[in-house]
């Protein structure tokens, strides 16, 4: 392409983008499909019309999000709000946990004892899952299985250069045709992305919630972290890996796999750890009495400053649509999955990137891990920030506070600050900008929402201030830029920029080729 | 360029089961080859549990039930036969016709076949049991053992649409850029063939002389 030549300089500044601009697409991929709160609203605050089941193909709005990768999906908020931080940082593995939610009612006088001396002490945690009317704790018990964790991650390395060095014309000519197939490869991905979360057994389970109009026994949350507990050997065992190719850059490479059931009629009948209620914080009033209630993602600690360590992100985030009893769902068992299946093979999860020291912990019993899981969140008065970037070792049976030292960082409360930047135009192509960060009118009013039922995030938001880079996007995210300042990527001033007056209809694509010889639309497709 | 040559595996359907296993995969094939802007299109199949995407347009979609239509008569008047569905992507790259000749040069780069075994069953049984003694519900019978097989197919199906994603995963260098076109990027055919065809396997041979040296995945 001509527009190629002299802006080989910018190669690595648009391969960035593309990068960043996947790990949002495929967040919203996998929400979009998993999240039972389907926004009635699109991007700029507009309500409209969106069917759960399938989307309207004769709508002619696209958004400039939805041109990148040229796939235009439904307007999940969720993902929205859980991909800032990767947005500021792409090395950073993102895992996303879609978990079952089970209710059970049945009494279980063994774990009744425990948790009502915590009960007592939950205070105005006790409207979440007990009911406080009655002082004997009643028969409702929350419990979670993950069912599924997504991860995508750039594993980068040294950057080749063929050719032997740097500025030679010929690996110029190379690195100037890497974006282009970059782009189309990751396309390529995002597709099949697209269709392998409609083929796994999670996703019956997200449409049984979102049609069900009544409140049941199951709910699908998600979490969406840059650092996870790896599942025990028991744990893997029964889950099924599926590994997409990767796609390689000059650079490193984009990595995209899923652990999943196979089969999430066993994990109903499973028993679970309870979870513990201060796991919910967004909780308000019981499910039966405002059955339609949503929340959305992130909920915040309890006045804890600590979730903040490392700047990472995490957010949980429920939803009240019940799903039926799970009905025998069928393993797809895809054959040809199975050769990147992976059983009965620990996995130590994702270690942070190079330069971070980390301890994989030992294995835990599944209940501790459980509610290690879910006791994160609770504020531990005896937890202290590390600066460090290493985590501290984790040790089983150790406090929760420890944990919180380990995971990820609870996630803050996305200001309603954000600002309109746009990224600057990288040489004359015109590659579909990264969304600008404001917020819809809806969302500003969710933000509030979650701020009010979750006080610790203002008190979040006080120690870790948000600052703004040169295009205004925020970078409170990464306050662990004195601690870890190579994962401090700034990339304002080599982003894209379009102008405010954006025109789709000048939109001619990212990567596109405009041959002559291509087929007319009349002779393209011969059936 | 090399032509990268994917043989579905082979499913057993019923002539009422055709209709969405062909839609089923055909549009699954195409959504991973519709490059350009779409808003893709999630369809429920009615007789299967699996949700398949669409790539939006409303074009394509009419294209291919017509080609599916003209399957399901032929395989009506020719059933219980093996049949090959080829789906063809390619380039053109003589779109020029000479003086003498109107012949358009394809380069064929991807070609898809889908196998299917198109039966028959009968709804009943029409044996004797051969415990006189036991009554055994023929209609009951069939009904079970159809749900047993759709269920198979089911699995199978499922098989089918993760060897595409499989194969779409591997397969990447060879796919032409991304034209400047919504939709399905680049251009395609479907063809039939049935085991009756004197052509049947001849043509998916000529087709792998005339594009090279093709690579098998199977």
């Amino acid at each position: 392409m001509a527009s190629n030549h002299g802006n080989t300089n910018s190669e690595p500044a648009t391969n960035e983008q593309i990068i960043t601009e996947f790990f949002a697409k495929s967040l919203h991929i996998i929400l979009e499909s998993r999240c039972p709160y389907v926004s009635s609203r699109n991007y700029s605050g507009e309500q409209v019309l969106s069917s759960p089941s399938s989307s309207s193909s004769s709508s002619s709005i696209f958004w400039p999000r939805d041109k990148w990768f040229n796939l235009a999906l439904k307007d999940c908020s969720a993902a929205l709000e859980n991909i800032d931080f990767w947005r500021q940082s792409y090395l950073e593995p993102m895992v996303v946990d879609v978990v079952l939610v089970q209710r059970s009612s049945n009494w279980d006088p063994l774990n009744c004892s425990p948790k009502k001396a915590l009960v007592r002490n939950l205070s105005s945690k006790e409207r979440y899952y007990w009911n406080s009317e009655n002082d004997e704790y009643r028969n409702e018990v929350m419990s979670e299985k993950i069912i599924e964790r997504w991860v995508v991650e750039y594993e980068s390395k040294k950057c080749s250069n063929i050719g032997g060095g740097g500025g030679g014309s010929g690996s110029k000519r190379w690195s100037s045709t890497s974006s282009h197939t970059l782009y189309k490869k990751s396309t390529l991905l995002l597709r099949s992305l697209y269709v392998t979360v409609r083929l796994l057994p999670a996703y019956k389970l997200f449409r049984d919630l979102i049609s069900s109009a009544q409140i049941g026994m199951y709910n699908l949350g998600h979490r969406v972290s840059s650092f996870v507990e790896p599942f025990t050997h028991t744990e893997e065992a029964e889950m099924q890996r599926f590994v997409f190719t990767p796609v390689d850059t000059a650079c490193g490479r984009l990595c995209l796999s899923v652990l999943y059931r196979s089969s999430i009629s066993d994990v109903s009948s499973e028993p679970s750890t309870p979870m513990s209620p201060q796991f919910i914080p967004d909780y308000v009033g019981s499910p039966m009495a405002d059955p339609l209630k949503t929340f959305p993602s992130g909920p915040l600690p309890q006045g804890s400053p600590s979730f903040s360590h490392l700047g990472r992100r995490h957010s949980w985030s429920y939803d009240l649509y019940k799903a039926s009893p799970p009905s025998g769902i069928p393993s797809p068992s895809p054959s040809y999955s199975e050769s990147h299946a992976t059983f009965a093979k620990p996995h130590s999860y994702r270690l942070p990137p190079t330069g971070v020291t980390c301890h994989l912990p030992d294995e835990t019993p599944q209940e501790h891990v459980k509610n290690t899981n879910y006791d994160e969140y609770s504020p531990s008065p005896n937890f202290s920030m590390s600066p460090s970037p290493s985590p501290p070792t984790y040790t089983p049976g150790i406090h929760i506070s420890n944990a919180l030292k380990r995971s990820e960082s609870a996630p803050v409360s996305i200001p309603a600050i954000r600002a309109s930047g746009i990224p600057p135009l990288f040489y004359n192509q015109m590659l579909p900008p990264s969304p600008p960060l404001r917020p819809s009118k809806s969302s500003l009013a969710k933000m509030d929402c979650r701020s009010t039922l979750l006080q610790a995030g203002s008190t979040v938001d006080k120690i870790f201030p948000f600052g703004k880079d040169e295009a205004g996007r925020l970078t409170g995210v990464k306050i662990s830029s004195n601690s870890s300042p190579q994962k401090s990527i700034s990339r304002s001033s080599s982003r894209l920029s379009f102008p405010d007056d954006y025109d789709e209809s000048e939109f001619s694509g990212p990567f596109v080729v405009d041959e002559d010889d291509m087929t007319d639309p009349g002779s393209r497709m011969t059936i | 360029m090399n032509c990268e040559v994917c043989q579905l595996k082979e499913l057993e359907v019923e002539h009422i089961e055709v209709r969405e296993v062909l839609r089923c995969i055909l549009h699954t094939i195409l959504f991973h080859r519709a490059l350009g802007l779409v808003r893709p299109k999630d369809v429920d199949l009615e007789l299967f549990d699996i949700t398949y995407v669409q790539c939006g347009d409303v074009e394509h979609e009419k294209k291919i039930n017509e080609k599916i239509d003209h399957f399901i008569d032929r395989v009506e008047k020719h059933p219980n036969k093996k049949n090959q569905i080829c789906l063809s992507f390619y380039e053109v790259k003589n779109k020029q016709a000479t003086w003498f000749t109107n012949k358009v040069e394809r380069h064929y780069w991807e070609q898809w076949y889908i196998n299917l075994n198109t039966v028959q069953h009968p709804k009943t049984h029409s044996g004797k049991s051969h415990h006189p003694k036991v009554v055994v519900d023929p209609g009951e019978t069939a009904s079970e053992e159809r749900n047993a097989r759709r269920t198979a197919l089911e699995s199978s199906l499922r098989e089918v649409l993760f060897q595409i994603i499989k194969f779409v995963n591997e397969k990447k260098d060879h796919v032409p850029p991304i034209p400047n076109l919504d939709g399905v990027s680049f251009p395609y055919e479907i063809t039939i063939s049935s085991s009756s065809d004197s052509a049947f396997g001849m043509d998916m041979l000529k087709r792998m002389l005339q594009t090279g040296h093709p690579t098998m995945l199977s």
